[in-house]
């Protein structure tokens, strides 16, 4: 590993100062060290923020929810109230990595991860989004590469956390140690097409506080399908919400941003319990406009397969029969 | 079996002696030692499938405070991504990998061969005669025939301890720490490459994780870190990282297997055409694949040949060339059964070469439930079942251990053996097997391995730890034994053979008297005795180590991911030294075999000929989760006798099984491993395809 400077930051105003120097957060430090392992990331500045305490913990606020971008996927997944109330994102969190890792990762850093597409990770591959001419994925193996063109690099979005919050609209508030702003999770992901060498909005001095959550939804199901079940990102996912009258779908793991389909969404319509054809149907209209990659056609079935699922299992029905 | 004892092996289920060790972490391994003033080697290399390094900065990676010294090959072709180009040494692996960086090297790359498939040339035509006789054979009167392509991936050893050796050569001797499943064997290489006698050299391997056949050589790191050690006059660390592990740390080719087969109405299969195909390195060899095997396969024209891709060396691995033949004829055998409308169990007695297999396969039938299977395809739901079989045997032929068996003066007893313990807990079965010899509890005796100096036995390959330290464990124990015994004759004044000795109590023949034995050692009148031991026939038993595999597998028709239920696996093992150990085997051989039916495999990119998933993220292993209930059973008979391999057949059928239960659940046959959601959803299109 390269050497770097490590300072700890006690308080926000501190840590916006770091930030203002070109420190870079270390929260869980899940990825960031794993890219600087791999001498992906080059950072040699480097911020915790383990010690800003009241980052951390879930509460009930203005009808909503917030949780502080410090807590991890473990006190998550231990939250009963979320667990009943928004079992979608319960779900998609038991499914990310694994035990230890939830034990240390933050909700904070999952959302703001870094892709795990193999050649942005092999240092020797000087790709689009390390600031190179190529996306290797194009004619190399993209197996696992998006389904939805969105510009010339072919990532998928790692986090299969992340769709949960777009779908109920949640908001990321994020602050530069003076002001906060807030950032609309469906509009918080960058597309290739916009920049090919960011996954999201944040900029280098503001710093993400929290997740605000307005309101739970009143049905919502997370279904994902992967080749391996222990440690395995999914092929494809997807989180679907009912609240106001109104069905969110979000599928992960198919494009370089959590992607609604919002062809299924308008054809769900208003109504509240979906049957099995209404599913199959939505499910088409979901992946109609998917464009595989040479070598990833089988994942637009299986993205199909996880709509039609997360529907039926939202309105408590069997989507194994 | 025919001993019975308070510590009979059979009858108690003891973790293996160091089991604390290794879960706290105590247990140090090769990767564990730093030796005073150790340098840290690494090599150099080349990216992509084929080329060479064009430039490098070798005057800015000297510069790195801390880097000892930096050499590139300019020049020197490279024929697979992690083929050696260089080495760099350094006083830390921090300034060894800063110097790495700053080299900033560039390649030359030319275009690497990576699918086998696209590069293969089918089948070739057999001499005329042969032809003529497959003529016969296939337009004989009332036959079926079959004909089928298989084909299996490239396996990565994936050792969780990788390869690396700590070397220490000094003046007049050497000392080393390698990571290896021949430690007797190292002895020789660190000799030969220090020029120091082999007496001079002691190699350390107390602790291994793993091996699998990767791990009998010196290997280039090896090599590398004795040299630079004795270059430099200082030890010398040289460890692979996991990527240089998965592209060069060994593995068992891919195939291409195709297999036109006649059966009789009958069920009796008449013979056919087979073709081989290894996918191997750019040198060629290191391949072979067991097919046909185990069943009558009748009169079969078989051809191999290799066939070369830019991608790392192969190397032995558990049952080399085993489980890709057994995937390939035990699919064969479902599809011969369903072309002449049999059971899959009841086709596979009719053509078996082993009766006690055979009973093997009825017992398998009754424990996975095999009365509950449905057939092809016809689960109701999504979510479709189907059960699986295969079969295996491997031999047990003799070989050569020798062991020394020290009793203290205290009655502590210790056991030293030149062998290793690569995971498979042969420290245990020495241990073990001395106790119930002796007939003194575990806590009295300690087994040593991995030790160069210790009496020679063999590396562990073929199966033969266990069955070839057993019967010298067992002769040094007796030697032992009588060698004490003399010391007590003499202070008691009668013949050794007059005195008798069990279950941890010697009488003294004379007075009648019984004494224990930590008394009866006390009476030592030197620190000590030894007794010799070498392997000899007298415990040794032969045999087969037969294998039988059921499997019960859940296939997702509507996404294609399979989940393995349950597995049972029939196992002849005859003498069991340590049961949990035993059984720890046949379990770890099934997990590996799920892993390569379902997930394992090397991804070399087509353009570049990097391999991708050098990793654990995605070269993905079988975890927790995707590990079903095994029940091992340990089929043991009264004519058995001696210690049986079963490290290697453990893990030949259970791919095979589990794509014969993939067949049986969806009415589908995937014919290429691993069975991926990718490969059943294709599978499945094309079976669409067909009927529409």
């Amino acid at each position: 590993m390269r050497s770097f400077n490590y300072a700890i930051a006690e308080n926000k105003q501190g840590l916006a100062a770091a930030l203002e120097k070109g420190y870079k957060i270390k929260a869980g430090g899940i990825d960031l060290l794993d890219m600087m392992k791999e001498r992906i990331d080059k950072s040699d500045r480097i911020v915790s923020i383990a010690q800003l305490k009241d980052l951390r913990g879930i509460r009930e606020r203005d009808g909503g929810v917030a949780i502080g971008a410090l807590t991890t996927l473990r006190e998550l997944t231990e939250n009963e109230m979320l667990r009943r109330k928004f079992p979608a994102l319960a779900d998609s969190i038991d499914n990310a990595a694994t035990p230890q890792v939830r034990e240390v990762a933050t909700i904070g850093g999952n959302i703001l991860q870094r892709p795990r597409c193999w050649y942005f990770r092999r240092a020797e591959y000087d790709c689009l989004r390390k600031g190179g001419q190529t996306c290797f994925a194009v004619n190399g193996d993209n197996t696992y590469h998006s389904i939805y063109p969105m510009g010339s690099c072919h990532i998928t979005h790692p986090s299969n956390i992340a769709p949960a919050f777009v779908a109920v609209g949640a908001q990321f508030v994020a602050s530069d140690g003076r002001t906060s702003k807030t950032y609309e999770a469906r509009d918080f992901f960058v597309r290739p097409s916009e920049d090919v060498m960011r996954e999201h909005k944040l900029p280098q001095n503001e710093f993400v506080t929290e997740i605000f959550l307005p309101k739970l939804p009143d049905k919502s199901a997370y279904v994902e399908v992967k080749e391996k079940q222990s440690f395995d990102w999914p092929l494809a996912a997807c989180v679907a919400t009912y609240a106001d009258t109104k069905w969110n779908v979000v599928l992960a793991h198919v494009a370089p941003i959590p992607v609604r389909a919002v062809a299924a969404e308008s054809l769900l319509g208003d109504r509240a319990d979906i049957d099995e054809a209404l599913a199959q149907q939505a499910s088409e209209a979901a992946v109609a406009d998917a464009q595989p990659m040479t070598q990833n056609g089988f994942r637009v079935h299986i993205a199909k397969a996880v709509v039609r699922r997360a529907l039926l299992k939202a309105c408590g029905k069997d989507f194994t029969a | 079996m025919s001993e019975t004892s308070a510590n009979n092996p059979m009858e108690k289920t003891l973790p293996r002696p160091d089991v604390r060790q290794k879960v706290t972490g105590m247990a140090r391994y090769t990767a564990d030692q730093y030796p005073a003033k150790v340098l840290h080697a690494r090599a150099i290399r080349f990216p992509f499938g084929k080329g060479l390094l064009a430039e490098a900065d070798v005057q800015k990676a000297r510069s790195i405070p801390g880097v000892i010294s930096v050499e590139v090959q300019k020049g020197k072709e490279a024929s697979y991504a992690g083929a050696v180009v260089g080495r760099i040494v350094a006083e830390s692996k921090d300034a060894l990998e800063d110097a790495m960086e700053a080299l900033n090297a560039t390649y030359a790359m030319m275009p690497p061969r990576t699918n086998p498939m696209k590069l293969y040339a089918g089948v070739p035509q057999a001499e005329a005669a042969d032809e003529a006789k497959l003529k016969e054979i296939f337009e004989g009167e009332g036959v079926k025939v079959v004909e089928a392509t298989y084909t299996t991936q490239v396996q990565t050893h994936s050792c969780l301890e990788p390869h690396g050796t700590v070397a220490d050569v000094r003046q007049d001797s050497a000392e080393a720490w390698v990571s290896t499943q021949a430690v007797m064997a190292q002895e020789d290489a660190v000799s030969n490459t220090t020029g120091l006698p082999a007496s001079k050299v002691t190699v350390h391997s107390e602790f291994v994780g793993g091996g699998f056949g990767s791990k009998f050589s010196l290997g280039s790191e090896g090599t590398m870190a004795c040299r630079v050690s004795k270059e430099k006059g200082r030890p010398v660390r040289a460890i692979l990282n996991r990527r240089e592990e998965h592209s060069d740390g060994g593995n068992r080719p891919g195939s291409i297997q195709y297999m036109k087969i006649a059966v009789k109405d009958d069920g009796g299969i008449v013979g056919g055409r087979v073709h081989l195909v290894n996918t191997v390195d750019a040198d060629g060899g290191g391949g072979g694949i067991r097919n046909p095997n185990y069943y009558k396969f009748g009169n079969i024209v078989r051809t191999e040949d290799d066939l070369s891709l830019n991608g790392g060396k192969p190397q032995a691995f558990r049952a080399p060339g085993f489980p890709q033949g057994s995937f390939a004829l035990e699919s064969m055998m479902d599809e011969l059964a369903a072309a002449v409308k049999m059971d899959p169990v009841a086709f596979r007695k009719l053509n078996e070469t082993s009766e006690r297999r055979k009973s093997q396969f009825d017992q398998g039938a009754e424990l996975i439930g095999w009365k509950d299977r449905k057939p092809d395809g016809t689960t109701p739901g999504r979510i479709k079942v189907g059960y699986g079989c295969g079969a295996a045997s491997w031999g047990n032929g003799k070989g050569k251990c020798s062991a020394d068996c020290e009793i203290h003066r205290t009655g502590e007893v210790e056991v030293r053996v030149g062998i290793q313990d690569i995971g498979t807990g042969a420290s245990a079965v020495v241990t073990d097997t001395a106790a119930w010899h002796l007939g003194l509890p575990r806590t009295m005796v300690t087994g040593k391995v991995g030790n160069s100096d210790f009496p020679p036995g063999p590396g562990s390959g073929g199966s033969v730890t266990t069955r070839m330290t057993v019967p010298a464990v067992r002769d040094s124990a007796e030697n032992a034994l009588t060698e004490l015994k003399k010391e007590l004759a003499t202070v008691w004044k009668t013949e050794p053979e007059k005195i008798a000795y069990k279950e941890g109590v010697f009488t003294n023949p004379a007075t009648n008297q019984s004494v224990p034995w930590k008394d009866a050692c006390a009476m030592m009148s030197s620190a000590s005795v030894v007794g010799h031991g070498r392997f000899n026939e007298e415990y040794w038993g032969g045999g087969s180590s037969d294998t039988v595999q059921f499997v019960k597998v859940e296939v997702d028709s509507e996404t294609g991911v399979v989940k393995v239920k349950k597995v049972v696996a029939i196992q002849a093992a005859g003498q069991i030294c340590n049961k949990l150990t035993a059984e720890n085997q046949i379990c770890g051989g099934v997990i590996q075999g799920i892993s390569f039916a379902l997930f394992e495999q090397r991804i070399l990119d087509p353009v570049t000929g990097g391999q991708v998933n050098a990793d654990f993220i995605n070269y993905k292993i079988a975890g927790p989760v995707d590990i079903p209930e095994i029940v091992p059973v340990l089929d043991i008979r009264d004519t058995d006798t001696g210690a049986r391999s079963i490290g290697e057949p453990t893990t030949i059928p259970t791919a095979g099984a589990i794509a014969n239960a993939v067949a049986n659940a969806l009415g589908v046959r995937v014919r290429h491993l691993p069975i991926t959601p990718k490969r059943v959803l294709e599978a499945m299109q094309e079976q669409k395809g067909k009927t529409a």
